[in-house]
């Protein structure tokens, strides 16, 4: 019996470490790159408004945290989903079943980070680890990509959509305040990309609301809105995204010598479609 | 000695959740192309950098067991994503014609001599971080 107890004893001891393990990364561990503190107000614009002038980086710290070890896992997020929880999508019937009938290597294809295709909106905004750099004036909000060296000119100045607005990556946007949120609407899409990279599709239905702010200097909140009705059973919100402000310089970014997509070609009808 | 049963149902339990949480490691791009599970250590000599994107690559001969050498071809991360790590182009055109150490997994298709980077050891003995590995850190775009 004594032996016994023993025996329990190791075990737990071999579970309790092992747990220990596993969070170890999130308690116990000094880091030396953490949570970018918020700083103080924002900067303005001469008409009021806040200023989103700055290159932003997709997470908490202000600056590069990928491939880097001594990352605040805090820091690596741009939010936190205990906090801000965000709905997953909810998808047409149809789309569930194309989207299940793609093979991972199709799927694979079909990324921009590996086809270098544009992005588009709201991917952009969604799926981007690169930095995003913001030009902002009284009635005009320009955001230059560091991927693939896209950019996207926004009017803020109450002008509506195009009369004919054609299909475009970045679709035809157009900005107004509310308060000291931009609010960009975004109509008529290429219906190349994609929402996010598990699969998610769009119809030529989709329309994207962007909600911009910046409640400290350091710190843009960006939440975006996806309308889809022949995809999407409801419309879907993210949760509020940070951006965090880097004393940095946007990078070039071409495309070239891709191996990637010749590479994965060869793994074509190896396997069959993933179950999601 | 015998090995109490209960023991070994820990064991394999514990082996279990281990395997649970492996893929959360793993990074999903990176598991199309390369084999998480075929990787290996490579030493031999730094011969050429193509810094460019979507991926670096970069090139270094390696001796075999018999004394042969082959040439072996290694993709990178993205290079803002080894800029923002601290890793110039420089210190590759620095480390040419240089004994260097990778880690690194192969690809899934066969392709020889191919394979995606890791872990990258210099003649400053610094580790670090080139590409998608299983104990990598999280969250490392492609």
């Amino acid at each position: 019996m004594k032996r016994r107890r023993g025996i329990v004893a190791i075990i737990a001891v071999l579970m309790f470490s092992s747990l220990s393990f596993l969070s170890a990364g999130a308690q116990n561990q000094e880091y030396t790159i953490k949570v970018m503190p918020a700083g103080g107000p924002p900067p303005r614009l001469p008409d009021g408004h806040p200023d989103f002038t700055g290159l932003w980086l997709p997470n908490s710290a202000g600056q590069g945290v990928s491939g880097r070890y001594g990352v605040d896992p805090e820091a690596r997020r741009q939010f936190d989903p205990k906090v801000t929880p965000e709905e997953p999508p909810s998808f047409q019937p149809w789309a569930v079943a194309k989207m299940k009938s793609t093979t991972g290597t199709e799927l694979e294809l079909s990324k921009s980070s590996v086809n270098c295709m544009p992005r588009g909106v709201p991917a952009i905004w969604l799926q981007n680890p690169y930095g995003t750099m913001l030009v902002h004036k009284p009635g005009l909000f320009v955001q230059l990509y560091e991927v693939l060296n896209n950019f996207r000119v926004i009017p803020t100045d109450g002008r509506p959509h195009a009369k004919y607005p054609e299909p475009l990556f970045h679709g035809d946007s157009v900005g107004n305040w509310e308060g000291d949120t931009l609010v960009v609407d975004a109509i008529s899409f290429d219906e190349r990309t994609f929402i996010m990279p598990n699969g998610w599709f769009h119809s030529d239905e989709l329309h994207v609301i962007e909600r911009y702010s910046r409640p400290s200097m350091n710190y843009l909140i960006v939440q975006i809105t996806v309308e889809d009705p022949k995809v999407l059973t409801k419309p879907w919100t993210s949760a509020p995204r940070r951006w965090t402000l880097a004393n940095d310089k946007i990078n070039e970014f071409y495309c070239t010598n891709n191996r990637e997509v010749e590479e994965l070609e060869k793994l074509k009808g190896l396997e069959s479609p993933k179950s999601q | 000695m015998k090995i109490p049963k209960i023991l070994i149902a820990a064991a394999v339990t514990l082996g279990l959740v281990l395997l649970l949480v492996a893929p959360l490691f793993a990074h999903h791009s990176f598991a199309a192309e390369f084999d998480a599970n075929n990787c290996r250590e490579f030493t031999g000599t730094l011969t050429k950098i193509d810094w460019q994107n979507p991926h670096g690559y970069f090139y270094m001969d390696v001796k075999d067991a018999t004394g042969k050498v082959e040439s072996w071809s290694f993709q990178t991360y993205a290079l803002i994503t080894l800029k923002r790590a601290g890793i110039e182009r420089q210190f590759f055109i620095e480390n040419i014609g240089k004994e260097i150490w990778v880690k690194g997994c192969l690809a899934k298709n066969g392709r020889s001599n191919y394979a995606a980077a890791g872990l990258l050891k210099g003649p400053d003995g610094v580790l670090r971080q080139m590409g998608q590995l299983q104990d990598e850190p999280q969250g490392a775009p492609k």
